[in-house]
Order: structure tokens, then C-alpha cells, then sequence
């Protein structure tokens, strides 16, 4: 009884060891987190409440939540372990790949979103080009999400299995458990109060790292030099190696990072995922949801801190017993005894932190683990109920029986969620495909409600049409570069690519090439079609479309006040860091 | 009727955050007269301690700000 007990909660070998003191710190938060459950159950009444966390977060919390949503455990130690692996370049999915789209969002994409007071995007996509264009994208996302669910919940459980030696089914089911109690009972209050805590325990935990690495280091300067010494400078420039795809690690090119991560990625996912879009639709006026992304774009510019900073120096500072540099490798080559790339993360924890402080990082990781979970769980929840159930299966129930709904499918949706997990954990290459599943979507529905939002011309069957060819087009070119991988030098216009070529684009930049092209053709097809058929009139796009809607004043606010202002400092900060690591 | 929502969200930062750093600044002291062994790196730094200083200041600050019945 008790050996099998003791297998439930570990197995096997471990990177890190829990002393009683890390317990607590972890036994800590597990309780905080049930308490705010319980805490908010009175608050999450009403479907506003429920869903919306009742529309009355402040700037300051629907921004962290806003960054804190995308913040989970997996990005965390997958994006210090791409840094190990390809160096500085890794810093752009932070940078340029999130700041310009945030400030985008809160500058001229939220006063659409807030108010035609929708409270989703496939919402906005239904006022704006009907329900067929709300079927396809609420359907997607409602699938898709679900499923992310489950692939994190089993990455996650793997991680904690690699790192502390816990058992697989423990983390799956203490995770789900405990993530499905405090949503269901305190809706998105609860969610988003615990993603705010997040973002507090992720610095706390983590922010040592990177200062005992430097010191240990020698500094910044001592750091660059040792990195270009043992790896090339190619690992320490953020722009001047991206000429062409072989002169970097990474093979990617200035095009690709500022028209296709830059750009379609990156704003499809910041302006259109729902998961985050929710966290700013819950903020209490309009001046706070313009405010929220910019908040939200600051703190992400120091992100690179916690997360590049430390995969840099594990090039450096990580060593063996003997006393020589550890070299870590990818999943797919390594042997036993080996670390990964995506284990530096831990391994720097297990370097520099001793009783406490570990504790304070795994407990990052566990908060970093399910708020992620939540932010899911939450966004499917709203899509299912507003845009799925009650616009086709029951348009006429009650607020009250809404509410009931989005408890009861925040449950089926944990359970489908655990049971993804599992599957993936019987066949590993689930996972590849449904991570790429998730990219199909998003790249087309930024191009649908960008132009939904600045095009008047606009029309309801172009942005159905346009969305659908999108969609199909990305999925044909994921199954055209799976049946055979040369095809992908059609993607990127070089039909002459040798095979090396080839397989560094493979590795980084395939989802955005293919990003690039299908929402071109969702763009080219929405507006082809519209041109052939008949427009709305101005009074049906009044709080829709830019050129229609007369958008209602922020308030009587000192120039350092306005959201305009602060989303200029950002982006000159965004600008002069560039340029500092050029 | 929904129950009037009384505690912030800073609250919550502030409890949890001084409940930590009361537990590190402890747990550093400890380590002044244990010495951690030589499996963490720069453990001469005390960083546990420092940390846990810190954390607590921030999380009092925070609790206290942010307290039941003060707006």
C-alpha cells in the first residue's frame, strides 16, 4: 500500500530535491488558490460576473493579467532552453514579436472591442460579419483550446516528472483538480486574481537567477565575451546576423522576423486569441482597456530577463561534475544521462537556489502551470457558452441558466482536457500535430477582424469567404510540407534551397512562413470577394469599424495620463533596446 | 445578492508575498550558522536571506496598503 502510494506521487530519477521548507512554500500557494475559489464564489453570479469578472478590473490588473495569460511554465522554460539553443535571437518572440502588437491592441483595436461591448472575439466577428464567420472561428478556437489544454497538462506533468520526480497522473490530476475548483466556483475573478499572483511569484522566483548568473559571470560584457568565444557572435546580435537564413543560428531572416513574427504572428496572437483579449475585456472603462495592453507590453519588454538571461549564461556558467562545460541537446538526441535544452531553466534553479528559494521557483513554475490551465479552461467556457450553445442550441435561456452552463462546461472542459493528456502520453506525436493545429487559426482570423475593423467595404460574405480560405490554405500548406518536407523552399521563394537550409527553416520559421501566406490569401480573398458584394451601410458598422464609429472620449486627462502617451514611451523603450543589442 | 467584494487583489499579493518572505528571511538566518553545502553555487552570497528581506518588506508594504476597511 504504501510502495504504491509512495510510485502515485514520484518516479524515478530527479534534477531537484524538495526539503520541507520548499513544501510549505508550495503548500502556501495551493491554499491561497483554493481560498480565492471560494472567496469569489458570491462574485461570479451573473454571466457578466462570471465570464467577464463583472467588467471592473482596473488597468493595472487586466494588464499583468493580459501578460500573465501567455506567461505559463512551458513558455518560461521552452523559451530559456530556445535561448541556450539559438542564442539572443530567441529575444524577439518577446520584443518584436508581442510589444508592437500589445500597444496596437490597446491603441486602436480595444476601443472597437470594448465598446460594441462583445464579450468575445468570435462575439465581434458576428456583429461584424454575421454568424457564419462566429461558427467558424468559435468552433476553432472552442476545439483548439481544449485541446492546448491538454497538451500543456501532459508537457507540464512531464516537466515536473523530469525535475522533482513526480508521478505523471499526480501532477495531471492535483493540477486539474485544483484549477477546476477555484473556476468554477469564482469564474474569471478567480482566474484573473491568480494570474496577477502569478505574475508576482514568477519575479520572485525567478529573478535570482539571472542576478547570481551575472555575478558568477563576471557581468554582462565578460558574459558576451565568453558566449562569442564558445559559440560564435551569432549568439549575441539581435539584427545584424539576420541577412540571410545561414548567418545565424536560428535561420531566420529580417524579413520573416518583422513581416511574419513581427506582424501576422505576433498580432493575430495578441489581438485576436481570445485568451488574452478576455483578460482586457474585463477592464472597468475604456480608458483601462487602452491602458491594460500598454502595461502589459512594459512588463513583457523585461520578461527576456528571467527567461533569455538565464539560457545565455546556462552557455556559460553550467558545468559538469568535473568541472567541464555542460553541453545540453535537443529532446530527440539525447541519451540517458543527458540534459535537454528546455532543462537549463531548472538546471540554473538547482544551481543557484538553495532551501526557500527553490521552492519559490518550482512554485513559479506550478502557478506559471495552471494559470495557463485557467486562462483556457476560462475562454473556452465564455466561447462555448455565448458563441457555441446560445447561439445555436439555446438562444433564449435565462442569465442564471448561462452561468449554470459555464460551470458545468468548465468541468467537461477540465475532463476532456485530462483526457487529451493521456492520449498525448500513449502517442507523443499528438502533441506535434495539435501545437500546429493551433497555428491554422489564428494568422487568417487577424487578417478577418483587422479588416473587419479598418475596412468599411468590408462585407459579410468576404469576411466569412476570407476567413475560411485562410484556414483551409494554411492547413493544405501543413499537410503539403508534412507529405514532403522539400516542399517548404516554395514557402520561403527559394526553389534552389539545399537540404541544410531547408531544415534550419523547418526548426524555427515554418509556422511563420506558412502564417505569412494564409493570411495573405484570407486578406486577397476577403477583399475580392467584398469588392463583388454589397456593403453594409455606415449606421449597421456604427461601434465596429473604424471611419464609422465616433469613438467616445478616455476623460479629461493630463497628456501623462493618456494611454497614447504611455504606448509611446513603450515603443521608443522597444526601439532603443533594439538597438543596444543590435 | 452578490456579497460586496471587500478584499483586493493587492491584498492577496501582499499576504502571500509577506508569508514567503517571512519564511526565506528565516530560513537565510538559519543558514548564517548552517553554511548550505557546495551543490549551490555563490551560497556565500546569502542570497536566501536578502531575498527573503526584501520579499517581506514589499509584501508588508503591500499587506498593509491594501488592508480590509482601508480604501
Amino acid at each position: 500500500m504504501h510502495f504504491s502510494l509512495a510510485l502515485f506521487f514520484f518516479a524515478g530519477n530527479r534534477l531537484a530535491h524538495l526539503n520541507g521548507v520548499d513544501l510549505l512554500i508550495l503548500a502556501l500557494y495551493f491554499a491561497m488558490v483554493v481560498f480565492i475559489g471560494f472567496y469569489n464564489r458570491d462574485s461570479a453570479n451573473t454571466s457578466e460576473e462570471f465570464f467577464l469578472a463583472g467588467r471592473e478590473m482596473t488597468a493595472w490588473i487586466a494588464g499583468l493579467s493580459f501578460v500573465s495569460a501567455n506567461l505559463g511554465s512551458l513558455e518560461l522554460m521552452g523559451w530559456a532552453g530556445a535561448a541556450y539553443q539559438y542564442g539572443i535571437l530567441a529575444t524577439h518572440w518577446y520584443w518584436i514579436g508581442a510589444i508592437p502588437a500589445m500597444l496596437f491592441l490597446g491603441i486602436v483595436m480595444m476601443p472597437f472591442y470594448y465598446i460594441s461591448k462583445t464579450h468575445s472575439v468570435p462575439g465581434y466577428l458576428q456583429l461584424r460579419f454575421g454568424e457564419g464567420a462566429r461558427g467558424v472561428s468559435a468552433v476553432s478556437f472552442a476545439f483548439m483550446t481544449v485541446l492546448m489544454s491538454g497538451v500543456n497538462m501532459y508537457a507540464m506533468a512531464t516537466v515536473m516528472e523530469i525535475v522533482l520526480g513526480w508521478n505523471i497522473n499526480f501532477s495531471i490530476w492535483v493540477g486539474a483538480i485544483t484549477v477546476g475548483l477555484y473556476v468554477v466556483l469564482g469564474g474569471l475573478r478567480s482566474a484573473i486574481i491568480n494570474e496577477v499572483l502569478q505574475f508576482v511569484l514568477i519575479w520572485a522566483g525567478a529573478a535570482l537567477i539571472p542576478i547570481l548568473g551575472l555575478i558568477q559571470a563576471g557581468g554582462w560584457t565578460n558574459l558576451k565575451a565568453q558566449i562569442v568565444a564558445h559559440m560564435g557572435s551569432g549568439y549575441v546580435h539581435l539584427w545584424s546576423t539576420t541577412g540571410s537564413a545561414t548567418s545565424n543560428p536560428m535561420g531566420v531572416q529580417w524579413i520573416g522576423l518583422t513581416f511574419g513574427l513581427g506582424f501576422i504572428i505576433s498580432f493575430g496572437y495578441w489581438t485576436t486569441d481570445f485568451l488574452v483579449v478576455q483578460r482586457v475585456l474585463s477592464a472597468n472603462s475604456l480608458r483601462s482597456a487602452k491602458l491594460a495592453p500598454i502595461i502589459g507590453a512594459a512588463f513583457k519588454m523585461f520578461v527576456p530577463l528571467i527567461v533569455i538571461l538565464p539560457g545565455l549564461l546556462g552557455l556559460v556558467v553550467l558545468t559538469n561534475s568535473d568541472g567541464s562545460l555542460m553541453h545540453l541537446v535537443g529532446a530527440n538526441v539525447a541519451t540517458a544521462g543527458q540534459h535537454t535544452y528546455n532543462e537549463v531553466l531548472p538546471l540554473m534553479m538547482v544551481r543557484y537556489l538553495g532551501p526557500g528559494l527553490l521552492g519559490m521557483g518550482i512554485t513559479a513554475l506550478v502557478a506559471g502551470f495552471m494559470s495557463g490551465m485557467a486562462g483556457n479552461v476560462s475562454a473556452f467556457s465564455t466561447v462555448w457558452t455565448y458563441d457555441i450553445y446560445g447561439a445555436y442550441f439555446n438562444k433564449k435561456a435565462t442569465d442564471k441558466h448561462y452561468v449554470a452552463m459555464g460551470r458545468w462546461c468548465t468541468v467537461v472542459g477540465m475532463i476532456v482536457s485530462i483526457g487529451t493528456a493521456y492520449l498525448v502520453a500513449s502517442a507523443a506525436s499528438i502533441m506535434d500535430y495539435v501545437q500546429a493545429l493551433f497555428s491554422f487559426f489564428i494568422a487568417p482570423l487577424f487578417g478577418t477582424v483587422i479588416l473587419g475593423m479598418l475596412w468599411k467595404r468590408a462585407t459579410r460574405a468576404g469576411g466569412f469567404w476570407g476567413l475560411l480560405a485562410g484556414t483551409a490554405s494554411s492547413i493544405g500548406m501543413w499537410a503539403w510540407v508534412k507529405a514532403d518536407p522539400m516542399n517548404i523552399r516554395f514557402m520561403i521563394l527559394q526553389p534552389d534551397a539545399t537540404a541544410e537550409v531547408i531544415n534550419k527553416v523547418q526548426a524555427m520559421s515554418e509556422n511563420i512562413y506558412r502564417a505569412m501566406w494564409s493570411w495573405s490569401i484570407c486578406v486577397v480573398v476577403t477583399v475580392v470577394v467584398s469588392l463583388l458584394t454589397k456593403p453594409k451601410t455606415l449606421a449597421e458598422l456604427d461601434g465596429l469599424v473604424y471611419g464609422a464609429t465616433k469613438i467616445p472620449s478616455e476623460g479629461d486627462y493630463p497628456v501623462y495620463q493618456r494611454p497614447i502617451f504611455w504606448a509611446i514611451v513603450v515603443g521608443v523603450g522597444l526601439i532603443t533596446l533594439n538597438f543596444i543589442f543590435w | 445578492m452578490p456579497r460586496h467584494q471587500t478584499l483586493s487583489i493587492w491584498f492577496f499579493v501582499g499576504i502571500l508575498t509577506l508569508a514567503y518572505g517571512l519564511v526565506l528571511f528565516v530560513t537565510g538566518t538559519y543558514e548564517f550558522s548552517h553554511p548550505l553545502g557546495a551543490a549551490v553555487q555563490l551560497a556565500n552570497l546569502h542570497a536566501t536571506f536578502w531575498w527573503g528581506l526584501l520579499m517581506t518588506v514589499f509584501g508588508a508594504f503591500y499587506t498593509l496598503r491594501f488592508r480590509p476597511g482601508r480604501t
